[in-house]
């Protein structure tokens, strides 16, 4: 984190990062950034999402503004409208769906071969959710079916979680928070070139 | 699981999962997707036929996994989920049809046994096991009379002496013993399968049953209270069936049957509205829309209208071995699959080809429809036992014409046809009335060009203007010129050599003329080789010898040395001679 990060987040001004959440429907997107946001603020009803949802929450430096997409079918065409804006990607897996990781990773192949994305340094946080579930595949497994180790060219990382406990998200959040700071700064090296 | 891309459909499918070694052993007929537990997921029902005479299951499959069997006692020939009732949850009950028995599963257990209400028992025949209970008569006896009944009668023997009269003598005995106290029950068993919506067309609305059996019966069965709603008789035994419509409004039942034709029973009549006669026995079929496709024997699949019009047909690189529809509703989407004995599983809209899968294995069942949380999903079972699971891309559009074979596309292209004038109008009109006319007097001036030119011909060949050889290895052209005023002529022939580079060798002139007439000073000549291009002029001369002023052809030939036919021939016609010959 750099001097000047650290002095905003004192005077309590956190910079603003857009965050789109992906996956397929059922993944569990909703429950995860139902999770992540402060528990006076947390809903207990969780319904499938009808095209998206805005939602916020905050971490020591960063202030995200998250887009929730329905991961349906039918609304999965809404996801590349919002890719322009994005700073991060949070891609998330039911791992207990092995039948459908073939569709996840179609989805995903086609976000990273998106113009709006393709030559982005944007980080993807994976969240392997669903790990309690009796059957689910480890995040070893998910990362190997979605190829993951082809990604060169984008800050990635994997957890496995449970969106139900709460198990395995800070570590994603705490990654993401760290990435992207970096790459704003990069980004802004890039700039002053 | 596998995750390559599928190959040779130009990857419109996801390969979600194959297990070689399922197990799975089953038909189309056999397998169906259904929410059984009421959690918006859908499972994956299988009749298995084991080996065909045991192992027989009904097999649950949950994504990638089986989750629970249940052994069936006999062969499955049909399976189908539906709603049986409004009650809550709105959990789908299995029906297995197998022997003349209908099988219910609820929360994957067994729940209800439905039996088909037993067929008239030849009466001869009852007395005859009365006489055998009674020992009255000796098996023997009892099988001589058996089977006198069993070509005579009307109402067919029971299957008890039916297996009987298939008995070596030595076995007749002991099953006489066995089974003479029991009476005699003559029973169908179901041949087929459906469901038929009661008075909604909702998709989680209750349902009855539509059996068809052996004894060409069609039955609907109340699901609540398992009464026969209505009976309909086929002149044959139904093979397959499809099913649309509601009960209390109005359906349509498309059976086809083993004697090979196609019936369509509708609501108001217990006998078939509509007939096809199929050329081959029917081995598929499946309504798409309102168009009923049927593929055969002869490796053909047809399409019909639903009344029995026949609308197309389509011949395919190999034999069926199952069929299925492909409805895909958030699409929009109608199609059928067509698996074939050359591992592959086409899908056609109508006619058109519009995907060829590939398949390890021949394919002998297919399902298409919502498993899981995905909607197009296609479940394959192969011959081997194998179970396949694709998923269609979601971004795939099918393209009519995609390799569809057939009239190549420009064809559907309009043309910019400009607007019909008043002209073209009128002329079209008179060609119309006056075609004889106009044919006529088209020929009559095509037969006058025709004269014209052969005139013209006939003219040149006799004046010998530029004869030409015909022959290719020795291309040649000739023009001859006649000098002088008589009774002397000068003759000189120019010969040529028209060939690229080849000239032409041992080469002479003769004539041929009449000797009363005319005399030539050197009537045979050698020609000296022809260099190709050059023109070589040959000079003799003519005297005339009479002096009548009458003239003649004179007809000049070249030759090769050794062919006796010519390869070019001029005709000369000479001048009139002004003087006189001296003698
Ligand atoms: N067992 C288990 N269930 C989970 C977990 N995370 C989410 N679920 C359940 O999965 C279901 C779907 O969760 P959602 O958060 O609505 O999924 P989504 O990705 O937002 O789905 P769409 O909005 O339709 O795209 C809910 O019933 C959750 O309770 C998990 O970690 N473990
Ligand atoms: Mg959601």
């Amino acid at each position: 984190m750099g001097l000047f990060d650290k002095l905003v987040g004192w005077l309590g001004l956190k910079k603003e990062v857009n965050v789109l959440c992906l996956g397929l429907d059922n993944s569990g997107k909703t429950t995860i950034i139902n999770k992540l946001k402060p528990s006076n603020a947390q809903v207990q009803d969780i319904v499938p999402t009808i095209g998206f949802n805005i939602e916020k929450f905050k971490t020591s430096s960063l202030s995200f503004t998250v887009f929730d997409m329905s991961g349906q079918g039918r609304y999965r065409n809404l996801w590349e409208h919002y890719y322009k804006e994005g700073q991060a990607i949070i891609f998330v897996i039911d791992s207990a769906d092995k039948l459908r990781m073939v569709v996840a990773k179609e989805e995903l192949d086609t976000l990273l071969n998106h113009p709006d994305i393709k030559h982005r340094r944007i980080p993807i946080l994976f969240f392997a959710n669903k790990m309690d579930v009796r059957d689910a595949l480890s995040s070893v497994k998910v990362s190997q079916l979605l190829c993951l180790d082809y990604i060169k060219d984008k800050p990635w990382h994997i957890c496995a979680t449970d969106a139900l406990k709460g198990e395995g998200l800070q570590e994603g959040v705490d990654w993401l928070q760290g990435t992207t700071t970096d790459v704003h700064d990069s980004e802004s090296v890039e700039h002053r070139d | 699981m596998t995750s390559m891309e599928s190959g040779g459909d130009g990857g419109k499918w996801l390969d979600a999962h194959y297990d070689p070694v399922a197990g799975l052993y089953t038909f189309s007929s056999c397998v169906d997707l259904a929410d059984l537990s009421g959690d918006g997921e859908n499972r994956l029902v299988v009749g298995d036929l084991g080996t065909g005479s045991s192992g027989m299951k009904l097999k649950v499959y949950r994504g990638t996994a089986l989750m629970s069997e249940n052994t069936l006692l006999d062969l499955p020939a049909g399976l189908v989920a539906f709603f049986m009732d409004l009650h809550e949850p709105r959990i789908p009950t299995t029906a297995v049809a197998s022997g003349p028995c209908i099988y219910l599963y609820k929360n994957l257990r067994p729940y209800f046994k439905f039996t088909l209400p037993s067929l008239e028992v030849n009466t001869l025949e009852q007395d005859v096991w009365q006489q055998a209970r009674e020992g009255q008569i000796d098996p023997l006896t009892l099988k001589e009379m058996l089977e006198s009944i069993r070509k005579k009668a009307d109402v067919p023997l029971s299957v008890r002496s039916l297996r009987f009269l298939s008995l070596e003598t030595d076995g007749l005995d002991e099953f006489v013993q066995l089974h003479k106290q029991q009476p005699i029950r003559r029973q169908t068993v179901i041949t087929c399968i459906d469901t038929l919506k009661k008075s909604t067309a909702d998709e989680d609305g209750v349902s009855c049953l539509v059996v068809g059996t052996e004894s060409s019966d069609v039955f609907i069965l109340d699901s609540k209270a398992f009464i026969i709603l209505s009976k309909m008789s086929l002149p044959a035994p139904p093979t397959m069936m499809d099913v649309t419509g509601q009960f209390d409004v109005e359906f349509r039942i498309t059976v086809a049957c083993r004697n090979g034709n196609i019936y369509i029973l509708r609501r108001e009549s217990d006998k078939p509205k509509y007939c096809v006669e199929l050329p081959s026995h029917p081995v598929g079929l499946v309504r798409v829309g309102k168009n009923v496709l049927v593929g055969c024997t002869d490796e053909s699949l047809q399409g019909f209208t639903q009344k029995g019009k026949k609308l197309w047909k389509i011949v395919l690189p190999a034999p069926i071995t199952t069929m299925a529809p492909m409805d895909l509703p958030t699409r929009g989407f109608q199609g059928v699959l067509v698996g074939l004995a050359n591992c592959e599983v086409h899908l056609y809209r109508d006619k058109n080809l519009l995907s060829t899968i590939k398949t390890p294995d021949v394919v002998t069942s297919i399902c298409f429809g919502r498993y899981g949380r995905e909607d197009g999903t296609l479940i394959m079972t192969t011959k081997g036992g194998g179970l396949m699971v694709k998923i269609l891309k979601r971004t795939v559009v099918f393209d009519d014409r995609d390799s569809a074979p057939g009239p190549p596309l420009a064809q559907s292209i309009r043309l910019n046809v400009p607007k019909k004038t008043k002209l073209y109008v009128d002329q079209t009109l008179r060609e119309r009335e006056s075609g004889v006319a106009m044919h006529r007097a088209f020929q009559m001036d095509l037969s006058r060009v025709r004269l014209a030119a052969a005139k013209a011909y006939v003219k040149a060949l006799e004046s010998s203007l530029t004869p030409m050889s015909a022959s290719l290895s020795e291309p040649l052209k000739m023009n001859a010129v006649v000098q002088g005023l008589g009774p002397s002529f000068k003759l000189t022939l120019h010969v040529q050599n028209t060939a690229a580079c080849r000239p032409v060798m041992n080469l002479a002139i003769s004539f041929l003329y009449d000797e009363n007439l005319y005399r030539i000073r050197d009537p045979y000549m050698r020609i000296p080789l022809l260099v190709p291009g050059l023109i070589y002029p040959v000079g003799t001369f003519v005297d005339c010898t009479n002096d009548k002023g009458i003239t003649d052809i004179i007809k000049v030939f070249v030759l090769h040395e050794g062919r006796s036919s010519p390869l070019l021939t001029a005709h000369i016609n000479m001048p009139v001679s002004e003087g006189l010959a001296l003698s």
